[in-house]
């Protein structure tokens, strides 16, 4: 009864360690903030990297511009090339963005909210639900685009249909290009997606709003070995080490990033940068904490089955009706049996030609045929084996325990 | 134990019902369980049609043409009565000036009192008449037209006098002529006179050729005289070598004397002084000295002789040449005599005749009138002349007075003016303001009360009402490559303003990121005012494409850009939608649409959004709509 117990607890944990793992599984990828690397390019090799700028880092648009311009040189280096046969096909692709807050209006209404800046591709690395219209670009031609949040249009125009409409920052018009979802739930608001968020081009924060500078740089580009790209962006662009936080986000929930994580608990939490994540880094490390957390019960539970199967297995190990000898006479006489089939197949097979052959060779063979099938007798009786045994020294008490728990084995 | 079994056995017939009518109703059900777990997507038709890239910029509104409000007073202001934005009329009080006396005044006054100074000092200076003064000074100043008309006069005056004076000069030339017509007579002389004339010439020639030939008659006989003169030094030499010689000669012979009269004393017994016994010793010396001179005036005469005798020989020839050339000259010389002595002859007998024939003249008692006529109009004309002097002198003196009299007057309106502005100074000065000279809208205002005016610095700018504009703003160079001047830009919110036109008048670089930006610069006409935010957009013409998708629609990875298109299977109970991937390059883009180049037919469906992340080649399922 123990033992029927233990094993259901056993199966049972087993099960929870599986559903946690699909489930943090699942959450990792889900991140699609993380997952630019997977999206770029279906073939792996390549590697997403962030960059998170303290406030006084005072990293500028020209700078960016500067790293941009190394990159392909870098890759040429490394003997990456681009093999598609597309002509406009790119290796690599970024994004910078600066916080602030803008004041946008209309005819009707106005409304301050926070706001993010963009340049380059932004919402390559942020594909936020779109409810309307499409996303923009840092590199388009015009720089008067934004997209803003369904709490935002709805304030402002009372609709998500609102691609193509004008509102303006600044007294300048710009043109709502897309509606997007604001990601909800409470890790989401507390990671400060609490009130409204309009994405705008990085020149209309910095000419018409109020921007804190660029604070975050993203890219994506081949990785062809572990660790290259993250490091070729900590070399170029955070050699300020107090100002910078270089993460590579491809690799920050894999099983490996989170058992790193477990050991770094409690030091976790200390910073000693003048670092303000923004709302999509605040929910990763939130996601990885909670990974963290899942990865423990995860190992908890795996350890529990685990304990138990080798206990299980010691026991049965240890009580077990056989030494490794019988297995191997065992082994010895199935063979010697095969052997014997053989044998009588050819013999068979010679009989029957001699058939119309004289007597006395009939006669030898009959000799042969009692020894053989009393033998062949003897093996078919399940006893057999035990009698067998009977001939060493082990006490009758143990051979008929023995005996029981083999036949429940092979009931089981 | 066959009752367990039973239990057993219904358990599981029961378990084996249950599972096969789940598994039926889940087969049943598939597609539209699998359905709601595929991502939901919209699409839209691929299509064909123009694509537009525009430039938006915004931009204020200044003026072009602004009025510049300027006061000659340096004042304090004590109230500025408008604001930047107010639309004033013509006159309308724009500041008001603190009471006080301007420095302007002040010169206005100094500069009346050296006018006034000025005025006295042309008074004075000019020798002006009083009756002048008192005119301009009562204001009877000679009218422009009177002063013409007096002019005029004077000078219809002196024309008529010089009319009668060249009427009498030209009676005094007929009269002249007159005479001159009697006193010549009708013998025409000219024949004789030609031949005197004639003799005459050729007397002159004949006169000077004498004088050439004796020049070369002195000449040959200066050649001959010179011939003869060597001739004459070698004799002269010849004669002095004989003297020199005979001299020479004597000395020895005297030596010799002495020396035999001392050698004959010896000889005949007597005794020599000491004297004598050096002067024989001397002398034998002094023989054999004269000797030898003897010996070279010998030798030097008849050197001198041979020179003689080559010298004549020499000039024998030339001395005939000389006579020659003396007796050609003479020839000539008297020849020349002759001809002069000719012509004497016939310029004489020319005279005579020419006198002959002006001998034979006729006189009349006309010429006696005609003298005396000319006798009275020489008087006419001189009273004439006098006359015309003296109205000449009296224009003159008019025109003087006319002079001074216009320079009093300028200077006593100049002190009026003066006077008029001191009044109007300070009028000014208690109670003044600075009113709007256009009607227009105030742009800009310079000073603030408690500030004081500059003079030639605007007080405020107007701009006056219906005045061009001009507006600019700055854009990256990308954009600017896309324009070019004389586009017409559209207003992004143009139902506010009627008839606005925005035309691009020039790209220069922006002077402030001289190399990333241009500066573009639009001219405004319209119902504007300056200050006034326009939103514009000016582009392109739009151009056609075959493909064009929502902006949306573009996806992009390592691969390049692509677009996901919904590609329909038939299957045995429902159509199955898979979302195929399709390379595109993109052509052109705006606000909301992209045109794109991709082997497409162009009726196919393209993903815009979907609720999940949609894979290529996994299938999707369409929205309701």
């Amino acid at each position: 009864m123990k033992k029927i117990v233990l094993g259901i607890t056993g199966g049972i944990s087993f099960l929870v360690f599986l559903v946690l793992l699909l489930v943090s599984n699942h959450l990792a990828n889900s991140q699609m903030t993380q997952t630019a690397a997977e999206r770029w390019s279906r073939d792996g090799n390549v590697s997403q990297v962030s960059c998170f700028f303290s406030v006084g880092s005072g990293i500028t648009e020209d700078e960016i511009i500067e790293f941009e311009h190394t990159v392909d040189g870098v890759l040429t280096e490394a003997s990456v090339v681009s093999e598609s046969e597309n002509p406009g096909a790119r290796l690599w692709a970024d994004a910078y963005s600066a916080d602030g807050q803008v004041t946008l209006s209309n005819d009707k209404t106005s409304l301050t909210a926070s706001a993010i800046g963009i340049g380059g591709d932004f919402f390559l690395f942020h594909p936020l639900t779109l409810l309307n219209g499409a996303y923009f670009s840092g590199n388009d031609l015009m720089k008067d685009y934004c997209v803003i949040d369904e709490d935002a249009a709805w304030q402002l125009f009372g609709s998500n249909d609102v691609a193509g409409m004008t509102v303006f920052i600044g007294g300048v018009p710009h043109i709502v290009t897309g509606v997007v979802h604001r990601p909800d739930g409470h890790l989401a608001e507390a990671a400060g997606l609490d009130s409204t968020v309009v994405y705008v081009s990085y020149q209309t924060l910095t000419e018409l709003g109020e921007s804190h500078g660029i604070n975050h740089y993203e890219i994506v580009m081949p990785n062809p070995v572990t660790g290259f790209a993250c490091n070729y962006v900590r070399e170029k662009l955070g050699a300020e080490e107090k100002e910078v936080e270089v993460v590579e986000n491809t690799t920050r929930y894999s099983t490996l990033s989170r058992l790193r994580l477990i050991t770094e608990f409690g030091t976790r939490s200390m910073n000693g940068k003048a670092i303000i994540y923004p709302y999509w880094e605040n929910m990763a490390r939130g996601v990885a904490d909670i990974l963290m957390v899942l990865t423990l019960f995860g190992i908890l539970f795996l350890l529990y089955p685990v304990g138990l199967a080798v206990v299980f297995f010691c026991i049965w190990w240890r009580h077990k009706g056989w030494t490794m000898k019988d297995v191997w006479h065992k082994l010895q006489d199935f063979g010697e049996r095969r052997m014997e089939k053989l044998r009588e197949k050819r013999r068979a097979e010679k009989a029957h030609k001699a058939m119309e052959a004289e007597d006395a060779e009939s006669e030898k063979i009959q000799e042969e045929i009692p020894a053989e099938q009393e033998q062949s007798m003897e093996e078919s009786r399940p006893v057999s084996i035990e009698e067998e045994f009977q001939a060493g020294d082990a006490p009758e008490e143990i051979r008929r325990k023995k005996r029981r728990f083999g036949q429940r084995r092979r009931k089981d | 134990m066959n009752e367990n079994g039973k239990k057993r056995r219904e358990w599981v017939k029961t378990a084996a019902i249950i599972f096969l009518s789940v598994m039926l109703v889940l087969t049943f059900f598939s597609n539209t369980i699998m359905n709601y777990s595929l991502p939901e997507v919209a699409t839209q038709y691929v299509e064909s049609g123009t694509i537009t890239a525009k430039i938006r910029g915004s931009g204020v509104v200044e003026s072009g043409n602004p009025y510049n409000v300027e006061v000659s007073e340096s004042r304090k202001v004590s109230q500025v009565a408008v604001k930047v934005g107010d639309q004033v009329e013509k006159d309308a009080v724009l500041m008001y000036l603190e009471d006080a006396e301007s420095t302007e005044l002040k010169e206005a006054k100094t500069q009346l009192d050296s006018l006034k100074a000025e005025y006295d000092r042309a008074i004075v200076a000019a020798d002006t008449s009083a009756n002048i003064v008192n005119r301009v000074e009562n204001g009877n100043v000679t009218s422009t037209e009177s002063k013409v008309a007096q002019i005029d006069a004077y000078n219809s005056r002196i024309d008529a006098l010089q009319n009668n004076i060249d009427a009498y000069n030209n009676r005094i030339a007929e009269i002249d002529a007159a005479l001159g017509k009697l006193g010549d007579g009708s013998t025409d002389t000219s024949a004789e006179q030609q031949a005197v004339n004639y003799a005459q010439g050729e007397l002159t020639k004949a006169t000077s050729w004498i004088e050439t030939a004796n020049q070369k008659l002195e000449a040959a006989k200066g050649v001959l005289e010179a011939v003869n003169s060597a001739v004459q030094g070698a004799q002269d030499n010849v004669a002095a070598c004989q003297k020199a010689y005979e001299d020479a000669n004597a000395k020895h012979v005297a030596l010799i004397t002495r020396q035999n009269s001392l050698n004959k004393k010896v000889e005949d017994g007597g005794t020599l002084t000491e004297a004598e016994q050096n002067e024989l010793t001397l002398l034998e010396g002094s023989i054999s000295a004269a000797a030898q001179e003897v010996t070279a005036a010998q030798e030097a005469l008849g050197n001198a002789q041979v020179a003689l005798e080559n010298a004549n020989a020499s000039v024998e020839t030339d001395r005939a040449d000389a006579q020659k050339k003396i007796n050609e000259a003479q020839a000539e010389y008297d020849n020349a005599l002759t001809a002069k002595t000719t012509w004497e002859g016939k310029l004489a007998d020319a005279q005579r005749n020419l006198a002959n024939k002006q001998a034979g003249v006729s006189g009349g008692g006309e010429r006696e009138a005609l003298n005396n006529e000319k006798a009275d109009l020489t008087l006419s004309l001189n009273k004439a002349t006098t006359e015309k002097t003296d109205v000449e002198k009296e224009l003159t003196d008019l025109l003087a007075g006319f002079t001074k009299e216009v320079d009093l007057s300028a200077l006593l309106t100049k002190i009026a003016d003066q006077e008029k502005l001191v009044k109007e100074l300070t009028d000014k000065s208690v109670g003044a303001t600075i009113t709007a000279p256009v009607a227009g809208t105030v742009t800009t205002l310079n000073v603030v009360a408690g500030e004081s005016t500059a003079p030639g610095t605007p007080v405020a700018v107007l701009q006056p009402a219906g005045k061009g504009f001009s507006l600019s703003f700055s854009v990256t160079n990308e954009q600017a490559k896309r324009l070019s001047v004389g586009d017409v830009a559209d207003l992004v919110n143009a139902w506010r303003y009627d008839d606005l036109k925005v035309t691009l008048a020039n790209i220069k670089p922006d002077t402030s990121e001289p190399g990333q930006k241009k500066l573009l610069t639009f001219d405004v006409d319209g119902d504007v005012t300056a200050g006034q935010t326009l939103n514009v957009s000016v582009g392109q013409k739009s151009a056609n494409y075959d493909l064009i998708v929502p902006n949306s629609a573009i996806r992009e990875d390592n691969n390049g850009k692509f677009i996901l298109i919904v590609e329909s299977k038939p299957g045995p109970l429902n159509t199955r939608y898979i979302a195929t991937r399709v390379d595109v390059e993109v052509l052109a883009s705006d606000d909301t649409q992209s045109a794109i180049s991709a082997a497409l037919y162009g009726y196919e469906f393209v993903i815009t959004t979907s609720t999940k992340p949609v894979e290529a080649g996994k299938q999707v399922r369409l929205a309701e709509n």
